[in-house]
């Protein structure tokens, strides 16, 4: 068995498992069932029990496969619990006072809802992940959406400290706080135990997964299961799941069975990377967690204090009826200095490609340019007037508006009476 | 679009199941049916429909049989449940709708629900899991977890025995048993959403923009069950034990989203019995406050910014109990007691309810340190 069928199978959710290894989990610690399948799994109970369990079903019992079934589903609550163990002493309280600033900009000015889905966001205590023993703390954006400006932090010992806002990734609705581990006033200095994060290829759809958060406020944390429902969400930058997320543990780990963290939980959006932007699908069975496993040059631009903004070219596609022959995307406008116009591109050219990457609509085009941040410089290959003509054009924060086609010129009608507006 | 709605459009379609063994589908049927309810249907839906597959493969003779409750590892919670709760309808004003769930808690007809616009009009009906209707009269209420109790007149011998104890804790499997949305008709088996049990205990919660505490210990669950029709609803655990009622519609105070939770069977059972509902005699009933004067600290708050700045100190009354505690100028109350003070606003709350006398600790960030410091109120002078 190689490792990647190992770890799929150790984390097959059919997870039957019959009453022996059952006891033998619960009266030696999983030593005797591990022990004897060591060539199978590593030492790790709970892999032990599955492929146990597994195999069990597979070659034997016809007739215990019922009871099996049974016994193996209701075990897996002890896993979810010896999971959620693993990651508690990483996990933190993230308290926020003050901050009156609303979500949305011009939006909430105008009275509407600043965040979508919910009529505010908190300003209860929310959860975030210990990165490194200096002090270092992963969360979610949401949780500072009103900008709060004290912001603290309260240990798995109950300590508190004051903590500094870093740099921000808004394409990943991310946020770096930086806790000062030199002692308190009359303290020790607290010890941090970082997260362990799983490599992207330990990940695999349809394995369990628990979500842990701290916003319903206790002594324990709350936490939910599910399933990895996708890889690759974002623009390759989340995880989907199914266990709840919600801003009740935005800023806490999706974990595997074993406690390592899959992902920090955050709201997103395919369609929207505004701040709060997703939130609207909490608790829906439709969550992300975004993996940082291997991440370390990203994490250390966002320690620095740098703010990753989603890259705009800054054009508007045309809104067209049929697809074009050949594919590409006809530019209906060039905002005014935006790269784009930097760049030359005009209206009427016609994108094919971006970095080699062929476009063949609009969905195309905001799948690439998702994949990429403002600052980065990418290659653009337009047809004009029958010439293919390549320019380079750096990408900057532009607007917060996704791409959109143009809209068609507004048909004339008759004025209707404006309708009452609903709330 | 309201969350109501939100969750509507999410979950109606789901909660078209059945998922009863009462309705003796096959096997492999009746295990995806339960799992579907849960409005994350992929996910433990495509679990439990690998272990049926796996099933077939092994025992290809189960095929043909009738489902036996150890195919489904939850039927057996499923059948006690469906058999034991009951739906409830009433009047409904506006936005409030006039149904509920209710759960079977005696052999001669008291059932326990969720408190409700359902329960105020003149017209109550309660029909059993077998399609009778029956009048029922309102017993009596407890405010304090938003649960009532209602009696018809039937003999029920099929109920749930109330636990003296907690059922249940944090990750174990539930499931909820409810008529969320009236999508179940008469005859028909009630909707089951599979979940775990998330946390249990106190929460701070609101409903619209009245503050409103249920004021025990809940049971946080992470099945979708804050929909109409729901509350009252049984949440039972794996072997069929009743670990809680799925309770009325409720927002969090903290995070403003919908909670998904249920009144635990031990706090049912202190209310049916007419007991205490906690172990603190003082929450059974409304507090009684001892006037012994307005609690005195000696503090100004920073009020410039709003009531929803940082309580920042702007004074300190000299020779005040602040003053000897040794708070000051600039420094940030980030806490008094154990309530969190994220703002004027929650400060000016938390200093009211002080009790003079009384030392309580205030968490107070002074630059980058934070320090507690313990004051003891006095009470407030006459004149002041």
């Amino acid at each position: 068995m190689t490792d990647h069928m190992q770890h799929h199978s150790g984390r097959v959710p059919l997870a039957a498992c019959p009453p022996v290894p059952l006891r033998d989990v619960e009266n030696t610690g999983g030593r005797a069932a591990s022990g004897t399948r060591r060539t199978l799994c590593r030492a790790k109970v709970w892999h032990s029990v599955f492929v146990t369990a597994l195999v069990v079903l597979v070659t034997l019992a016809p007739s215990r496969s019922a009871q099996a079934v049974d016994t193996g589903y209701l075990l897996a609550p002890k896993a979810f619990r010896a999971a959620a163990d693993k990651v508690r002493p990483s996990l933190v309280t993230i308290e926020t006072f003050g901050g009156i600033a609303k979500a949305g900009g011009k939006a909430a000015k105008k009275g509407r809802t600043p965040v979508r889905g919910i009529s505010k966001p908190g300003e209860g205590p929310t959860t975030g992940l210990i990165l490194s023993a200096d002090g270092h703390i992963v969360t979610s954006t949401y949780n500072f959406i009103t900008k709060p400006p004290i912001i603290t932090v309260v240990l798995h010992d109950g300590s508190r400290h004051v903590a500094k806002l870093l740099g921000q990734d808004e394409t990943r609705g991310l946020a770096i706080l930086k806790i000062d581990t030199s002692a308190s006033e009359g303290g020790d200095a607290p010890t941090l135990q970082p997260v362990k994060f799983a490599p992207p290829r330990d990940v695999v759809v349809g394995q369990w997964v628990v979500s842990v958060g701290v916003g319903y406020g206790g002594d324990r944390p709350a936490i939910s299961a599910g399933i990895i429902s996708a890889k690759n969400r974002i623009f390759g930058k989340a995880i989907q799941t199914d266990a709840n997320t919600s801003p009740a543990n935005y800023g806490g780990p999706l974990i595997d069975l074993d406690g390592r963290v899959i992902g920090v939980i955050a709201p997103l959006s395919p369609r929207s990377t505004g701040a709060g932007a997703g939130v609207e699908w909490y608790d829906s069975g439709i969550g992300f967690a975004v993996p940082l496993h291997g991440q370390s040059s990203l994490i250390e631009r966002l320690v620095k204090g740098e703010v990753i903004k989603p890259g705009r070219m800054g054009v508007q596609p045309k809104r067209q009826t049929k697809p074009l022959p050949f594919g590409g995307v006809e530019i209906g406008k060039v905002m005014p200095n935006s790269p784009a116009s930097k760049a030359g591109l005009k209206a009427g050219d016609i994108i094919y490609d971006v970095n080699g990457i062929r476009i063949e609509g609009t969905t195309d085009l905001r799948n690439v340019l998702g994949r990429y941040i403002a600052g980065d410089t990418v290659r653009v290959a337009v047809q004009r007037g029958g010439k293919l003509i390549e320019v380079d054009l750096t990408l900057s924060p532009g607007s917060d508006r996704p791409a959109r086609p143009t809209p068609r010129p507004k048909p004339k009608v008759t004025p209707k009476k404006p309708e009452p507006k609903k709330e | 679009m309201t969350q109501i709605e939100r969750q509507q459009a999410i979950k109606a379609r789901l909660a078209a199941f059945g998922g009863g063994h009462a309705a003796r589908p096959r096997h492999t049927t009746c295990i995806a049916g339960v799992a579907a309810q849960k409005a994350r249907t992929i996910g433990v839906g495509l679990a439990v429909f690998f272990v049926a597959m796996s099933i077939n493969l092994v025992g290809v003779q189960a095929a043909d049989e009738e489902a036996t409750p150890a195919d489904n590892p939850f039927a057996k919670a499923i059948e006690t449940a469906q058999h034991r709760t009951v739906r409830i309808y009433g009047a409904g004003i506006g936005r409030e709708h006039g149904y509920a769930t209710g759960i079977l808690v005696s052999a001669d007809g008291l059932i326990l629900t969720a408190d409700g616009i359902y329960l105020a009009g003149r017209r109550l009906n309660v029909m059993l899991p077998d399609g009778r209707l029956y009048p029922a009269t309102l017993v009596r209420r407890a405010p304090q977890i938003q649960t009532a109790l209602i009696k018809i007149d039937a003999k029920t011998p099929t109920h749930f025995t109330l636990p003296q104890k907690p059922v249940g804790e944090a990750g174990d499997w539930v499931v909820a048993v409810s008529n969320a949305f009236k999508v179940a008709d008469r005859g028909e088996p009630l909707s089951v959403n599979l979940g775990v049990i998330s946390q249990r205990d106190a929460l701070d919660t609101k409903r619209r923009m009245t503050e409103m505490q249920v004021k025990s210990d809940v049971i946080i669950i992470d099945a979708i069950t804050a929909n109409p029709g729901a509350p009252g609803g049984a949440v039972v655990t794996a072997d069929g034990r009743l670990a809680g009622m799925i309770g009325k519609l409720i927002q969090s105070g903290d995070t403003n989203t919908w909670l998904n939770y249920a009144v635990p069977s031990d706090v049912l059972h202190r209310f049916v019995a007419g007991k205490p509902l906690t172990d603190d005699a003082n929450d059974g009933g409304p507090k009684v406050v001892t006037p012994v004067g307005k609690p005195y600290v000696g503090i100004r708050l920073f009020t410039l910014s709003g009531k929803r700045a940082p309580a920042y100190v702007d004074r300190v009354l000299p020779g005040s109990p602040a003053a000897e505690a040794g708070l000051r100028k600039d420094d940030l109350i980030l806490a008094i007691g154990d309530d969190r003070v994220p703002n004027i606003r929650a400060a000016e709350g938390a200093l009211a309810t002080l009790k003079p006398g009384e030392e309580t600790t205030f968490t107070v960030k002074r630059r980058s340190t934070i320090l507690p410091i313990r004051i003891t109120p006095t009470a407030v002078k006459s004149n002041d």
